[in-house]
């Protein structure tokens, strides 16, 4: 059982950098600030979501779980409130910092 | 956001007290989940901060700007996690193929759930889903930035918001 959460955790994490990865590298190729938006509000959360995931049968406590987990929540939370905040910005100056 | 402050006079005030006690200790919960200890020290910065909490989340949400059905919300979790998992597969095919796949622009969206809390709340869930990036408003139209153009990114958001509307209850208009 220990084997196969320790499995399950390094699958997740894995995954999970992947997505960062590759929400780094729509960051670096993306055209314009606008799509950079996309790779960050949904490439990183999902990374995060799995590294959440692949962490939570490591913890030694419910507590520990639920923090975790609050925390990917309110990362979710500020990241889709932020890009709305920057895209608005973006589309009502018209310019592209 | 809806920051009306004139519905202070016309909520009822044992109303606008058991909402804020409820959000009090929600928030407190959430203190206690990210801070467990049980230091005086860290109770009084808890409690404070609790307190703040409220006072800004009813000043910015007032009880009648409109609230969530948690159950049906839950209900349609699975939903969205599902849509989220595949926003950041999407994404990550884009930002690794060759030919950087891309037709960004911005479209508008006319939707029926009215200005204010039910809105913004679609659109922060709407944030999270494949190819769309809310992006305000244009005379009460919203607008959202989509990483391809080509795909029928309104129709998704109107199925979307066919959904979330069993969750989502909008609040009285003021005026």
């Amino acid at each position: 059982m220990k084997l196969f959460l320790d499995l399950w955790t390094v699958v997740a994490v894995v995954a999970g950098a992947f997505f960062f990865f590759a929400g780094t590298v729509g960051l670096l190729r993306f055209p314009d600030s606008l799509t950079r938006l996309h790779a960050l509000s949904k490439a990183d959360n999902l990374g995060l979501g799995l590294v959440v995931l692949g962490l939570l049968p490591q913890v030694d406590s419910v507590s520990a779980g639920l923090k975790l987990v609050g925390i990917w929540l309110l990362v979710l939370l500020s990241g889709a409130t932020a890009a709305q905040w920057i895209a608005r910005t973006f589309r009502q100056s018209g310019t592209d910092p | 956001m809806n920051s009306d402050p004139s519905f202070t006079s016309t909520a009822r005030p044992e109303s606008l007290l058991a909402t804020a006690l409820w959000r009090g200790m929600a928030f407190f919960l959430l203190w206690m989940l990210l801070m467990p200890s049980l230091k005086r020290g860290d109770l009084v910065v808890g409690v404070l901060a609790s307190v703040g909490a409220t006072w800004v989340s009813l000043r910015l949400l007032p009880p009648s700007s409109g609230c969530l059905r948690f159950g049906r919300l839950l209900a349609l979790l699975p939903h969205f996690v599902w849509e989220s998992v595949l926003a950041g597969v999407d994404v990550a095919r884009r930002a690794l193929l060759p030919g950087l796949p891309l037709r960004p622009g911005f479209v508008t969206c006319p939707l029926g759930f009215p200005p204010g809390f039910a809105r913004n709340t679609f659109a922060t869930i709407t944030t999270l889903l494949p190819g769309s990036v809310a992006a305000g408003e244009v005379d009460g139209v919203m607008v959202y930035h989509c990483i391809d153009t080509s795909s029928p990114v309104v129709e998704q958001l109107w199925k979307e918001e066919r959904l979330l509307a069993r969750a989502l209850v909008a609040g009285r208009h003021h005026g």
